[in-house]
C-alpha cells in the first residue's frame, strides 16, 4: 500500500462525505460552500492522480475543476442567492433523516454492485470506482430529495463531480471526455441561470411547487 | 395473390371444409333474402368465412377468420356502438390468441390459445356474455349468420387444429378442458334463454346454449381419440356435427324470424307481443318450426344431436376412472338440466310470443311477413325437414369427415329412427281419430269457461284485459328464483359479464389511472421514476453478479 493510492482514497472519501453531508444540509448557502470543498478537493485529487500517473492532462483536468467548479460557480451560486435573498430558504421535500438513510442505502447498493464486477482488475480502483458511483447516485438523490430549483443544481453537479471523479481515478481515461463533461455542466449551468431568473420573474420564487400547481390547473 | 410474400394463398377442399362450407350455404341464402343482398360489408363477411374454412396455411385461416371478424363489427356497428365495442374488443383477444397460437409448436400451449381464441369467438364459458350482447344487435340477416355461421367457423377452427393439425399430440386433458367448457356454456346458455324477454337476447343465449353442446360432443370425441377408443370418438363427432349442422340450419331461421316480428310490430321484447299466430300465421308456423329445433323436441331437427350427444356421454361415463365416472354423471344432469330450460324457453318463445292475446296494438295490428324473408325462412326450414326426419341419412353423409378427424373409425348407424316413429305416431293418431269420430261425444255441451289463463276481467275491458296474461318474465319467474338465484351472479348478471369481463373493465380502469398519474407526475417524481429505475437496475446487475 503506498502513498499514491492510500492518498487517493483518503480524497475520494472525503468527497463522498461532502456529498452525503450535502443530504443533511437545509440551507442553500452550507450546500454550496460543501459542494465548493468537493470541488476542491476533486482538483486536488486530479492534481494528484496527474502527479502520480504521469500525465499532463490530468493537470489540466485538475485545473479547469479548480476555476470552474471550485471559484466560477459557488460564487455565482451565491450571487443567486444572495440577489434571490434565499440565505434562510428551507426547502426539503422529505425529512433529513429518511433522506439520509436512502443515501446510506445508495452507497451499500453501489459497492454491491461495483465490487463483485470486477474481481480481478486492480482492487484499489475498483474502490475508487464505488466511491464515484456513491457520489453520481447521492447527487441524484438531492435533485430528488431538494423542492428548490437551486438545490436541484447543485444535486446535478455534485453527480457530475461524481463522473470527474470515476474518470481521473482510471489510468488512461482520455482527456477529452472531461472537458466535454465539463463544457456540457457549464452549458447546463448557464441555460438553467437562465431559466431561473426567468422563473423569478414570472413567479417570484424558485420554489417548484407552484409551477406544479400552475401545471396541474392548465391541464 | 393476396397471402405471405412469395408463398401466396393456399386453399384446399377437404371433407370437413365441405360440411361446413354446405351448411354456410342456405343460411346465406337465407340471410341475403332477408334484405343483406346489398350490403357489399355483407357479403365480405361472407367471403371472409369462405376463406377460413378453405385456408390450406395458416396465414390464409387467420386472414379469412379476421376478415370475418372485422366485416362482422362493421355490421354490429350498424346496430349500435356499445355492443360493437365489446365485439370489437373480444375480436381481437380472439386474434391476439389466436395468432401466436397457430405458429407455436404442437403442444398444450397451442391447443390452450386456440381454444381460447375460438372459445371467445364461438361464445363457451367463460368468454361468452358478449354473445348475447353483440349478436342482437346487427340486423336480423347479419343476427343470424353470426349465429349460424361465424360461430360454426370458430368451431370449425377448433375442429381443424384439435383434430388434425395438433391431433398427434393430443392428451386426453383437452377433451375434458372443452367438456368443461361446454357444459358450462349449456348450463348458462340454457338459463339465460330462459330468463331473456329480448326476442334476439333470447335467441342468442340459446346460440352459447348449442356453442357448449357442440363443444361438449367434441371434447367427449377429443378424449377419446386421446385415450385411443375410436368408436366413442366417431359418436362423439356425430354428436357434434349433427349439432352443427341443426343448429345451421334452425337457428337463422328463428333469428330471421325474430327479425320480421320486429319489423311488423316494432318491439321485439316479449313482453309487449302476442296473439302473432292470428296477425303473422306463416311466420308464426316457421318460427314454431324453429322453436321445435331449439328446444330439441322428438321429431324436430335439434333431437337427434342431443339423443347421441346423451349416448355419447353415457359412453364416455364408462370410460377413465371413478373422477370420470362420476364427472360424466354430473354432465348428463347438466345436460338434462338445460334441455329442460330449453324446452322451457320455446315454449315461453312461442307461448307468449305467439299465442295467447296481443299485449299491444303493434302486436294486434301486425301483417304477415315480407316475402324476402319468409322465403328464406321456407328455405331453411325445407331443409329442417330432412334433418329431423332423416338424421341417419345426414350421418352417413358425414361419414368421410369423421374418417378424416379420426383415423380407423368406423361410424356407427343412428338407432333412432324418426321416420318410423313418425308413422307410427301417425297411425296413432289417425286411429284416436277414428275412436274419436266413431265414439266420441256428439253436439255440444255447456263447461264453465276457463278464461285461457285471464284473470277477471274488469269492467271497463269487458273481453279481458290482455295485459293480465302472464308475461315473459312472471313464465320465467319461478325459474328466476329457484335456478337463477344461484347461478347468476348476484342481480342477475351474467357470471361471465360480473365475474370476467367487470374485472378486467376494473383492472384497465386502474392502469389507465395509473398511466394518468405517471403522465401528470412532477418533475421531482419524474427524476425520481428515472432514478429508482437506475437503481432497481443497479440492484439487479449487483445482485445477479453477487449471486
Amino acid at each position: 500500500m503506498n502513498l499514491t493510492f492510500s492518498l487517493a482514497h483518503l480524497m475520494g472519501g472525503i468527497i463522498l462525505l461532502c456529498a452525503f453531508s450535502m443530504l443533511s444540509q437545509r440551507r442553500l448557502a452550507a450546500m454550496i460552500t460543501l459542494y465548493q470543498m468537493q470541488a476542491l478537493l476533486l482538483s486536488a485529487a486530479a492534481f494528484w492522480q496527474g502527479y502520480a500517473q504521469g500525465e499532463v492532462s490530468l493537470y489540466l483536468t485538475g485545473l479547469i475543476t479548480l476555476g470552474i467548479k471550485g471559484l466560477a460557480l459557488p460564487f455565482a451560486l451565491r450571487q443567486i442567492v444572495l440577489r434571490f435573498n434565499m440565505i434562510r430558504a428551507v426547502e426539503t421535500a422529505m425529512p433529513l433523516i429518511l433522506s439520509m438513510i436512502l443515501g446510506l442505502a445508495l452507497i451499500g447498493i453501489a459497492v454491491l454492485v461495483v465490487l463483485p464486477i470486477a474481481p480481478g482488475a486492480i482492487s484499489l480502483t475498483r474502490e475508487d470506482l464505488a466511491m464515484s458511483l456513491s457520489v453520481v447516485l447521492l447527487g441524484l438523490l438531492v435533485m430528488i430529495v431538494r423542492r428548490s430549483a437551486l438545490a436541484q443544481i447543485i444535486g446535478f453537479l455534485c453527480t457530475e463531480n461524481g463522473l470527474v471523479l470515476a474518470a481521473i481515478g482510471m489510468p488512461g481515461m482520455p482527456f477529452v471526455a472531461e472537458f466535454s463533461v465539463a463544457l456540457l455542466v457549464l452549458l447546463a449551468f448557464l441555460v438553467v441561470g437562465v431559466f431561473l431568473f426567468r422563473i423569478r420573474e414570472h413567479f417570484d420564487t424558485l420554489d417548484l411547487t407552484g409551477i406544479e400547481e400552475i401545471e396541474r390547473r392548465g391541464r | 395473390m393476396v397471402g405471405l410474400p412469395g408463398q401466396g394463398m393456399h386453399l384446399r377442399l377437404d371433407a370437413l371444409s365441405a360440411l361446413f362450407l354446405i351448411i354456410l350455404l342456405p343460411q346465406t341464402i337465407a340471410a341475403a333474402l332477408s334484405g343483406m343482398r346489398g350490403s357489399l360489408t355483407f357479403w365480405v363477411f361472407v367471403a371472409g368465412m369462405v376463406v377460413a374454412l378453405l385456408g390450406a396455411d395458416a396465414f390464409t385461416l387467420i386472414f379469412g377468420f379476421e376478415l370475418m371478424s372485422a366485416a362482422s363489427w362493421l355490421l354490429v356497428l350498424r346496430g349500435d356502438a356499445k355492443p360493437a365495442s365489446l365485439y370489437a374488443g373480444i375480436a381481437v383477444f380472439s386474434a391476439a390468441c389466436l395468432i401466436p397460437a397457430l405458429f407455436l409448436p404442437a403442444g398444450a400451449l397451442a391447443f390452450m390459445l386456440i381454444l381460447l381464441g375460438t372459445g371467445a369467438k364461438a361464445g363457451l364459458a367463460p368468454l361468452h356474455s358478449w354473445l348475447p350482447r353483440a349478436h342482437p344487435a346487427p340486423p336480423a340477416g347479419v343476427s343470424a349468420l353470426m349465429s349460424g355461421g361465424m360461430i360454426k367457423v370458430a368451431l370449425y377452427v377448433l375442429i381443424r387444429y384439435g383434430f388434425i393439425v395438433l391431433g398427434a399430440k393430443a392428451a386426453p386433458w383437452w377433451g375434458m378442458v372443452l367438456i368443461v367448457a361446454g357444459a358450462a356454456s349449456v348450463l348458462i346458455g340454457s338459463l339465460r334463454a330462459m330468463l331473456e324477454t329480448e326476442l334476439k337476447t333470447l335467441l342468442a343465449c340459446s346460440t352459447v346454449e348449442h356453442a357448449g353442446l357442440i363443444a361438449v360432443g367434441l371434447g367427449v370425441a377429443l378424449r377419446a381419440k386421446a385415450m385411443g377408443d375410436p368408436a366413442l370418438a366417431a359418436l362423439g363427432l356425430q354428436a357434434a356435427l349433427l349439432c352443427v349442422v341443426a343448429h345451421a340450419l334452425f337457428k337463422p331461421l328463428l333469428f330471421i324470424g325474430a327479425g320480421e316480428v320486429k319489423h311488423a310490430t316494432g318491439t321485439s321484447g316479449l313482453n309487449w307481443l302476442g296473439g302473432l299466430l292470428r296477425g303473422m300465421p306463416r311466420l308464426s308456423g316457421l318460427m314454431l318450426l324453429g322453436a321445435v329445433g331449439m328446444a330439441a323436441l322428438p321429431l324436430g331437427p335439434g333431437f337427434a344431436p342431443e339423443f347421441l350427444l346423451l349416448h355419447a356421454v353415457i359412453a364416455a361415463a364408462a370410460t377413465g376412472g371413478i373422477l370420470a365416472h362420476l364427472a360424466f354423471t354430473a354432465l348428463l344432469a347438466v345436460l338434462g338440466v338445460s334441455a329442460a330450460l330449453a324446452l322451457g324457453a320455446a315454449v315461453r318463445l312461442v307461448g307468449i310470443g305467439f299465442l295467447g292475446r296481443p299485449r299491444t296494438l303493434q302486436a294486434a295490428a301486425a301483417e304477415d311477413a315480407r316475402p324476402g324473408p319468409l322465403a328464406g325462412m321456407a328455405l331453411l326450414a325445407g331443409l329442417c325437414v330432412p334433418v329431423a326426419l332423416w338424421p341417419g341419412l345426414v350421418l352417413w353423409g358425414m361419414n368421410p369427415v369423421i374418417r378424416l378427424l379420426v383415423p380407423g373409425a368406423s361410424p356407427a348407424p343412428l338407432a333412432y329412427a324418426p321416420l318410423i316413429l313418425v308413422l307410427l305416431g301417425g297411425l296413432v293418431a289417425l286411429a284416436a281419430g277414428f275412436v274419436l269420430h266413431r265414439f266420441g261425444v256428439r253436439g255440444t255441451r255447456e263447461v264453465p269457461a276457463w278464461m285461457g289463463g285471464f284473470g277477471r276481467p274488469p269492467a271497463w275491458l269487458p273481453f279481458g284485459d290482455p295485459m293480465t296474461q302472464p308475461s315473459a318474465s312472471g313464465f320465467a319467474a319461478p325459474v328466476a328464483r329457484a335456478i337463477g338465484a344461484g347461478l347468476l351472479a348476484p342481480g342477475g348478471m351474467d357470471p361471465g359479464q360480473a365475474w370476467v369481463l367487470a374485472p378486467l373493465q376494473r383492472l384497465y380502469l386502474r392502469i389507465v389511472r395509473l398511466a394518468e398519474r405517471i403522465r401528470r407526475a412532477t418533475i421531482r417524481e419524474r427524476l425520481a421514476f428515472v432514478f429508482m429505475g437506475l437503481v432497481l437496475a443497479l440492484l439487479v446487475l449487483g445482485l445477479g453478479e453477487g449471486g
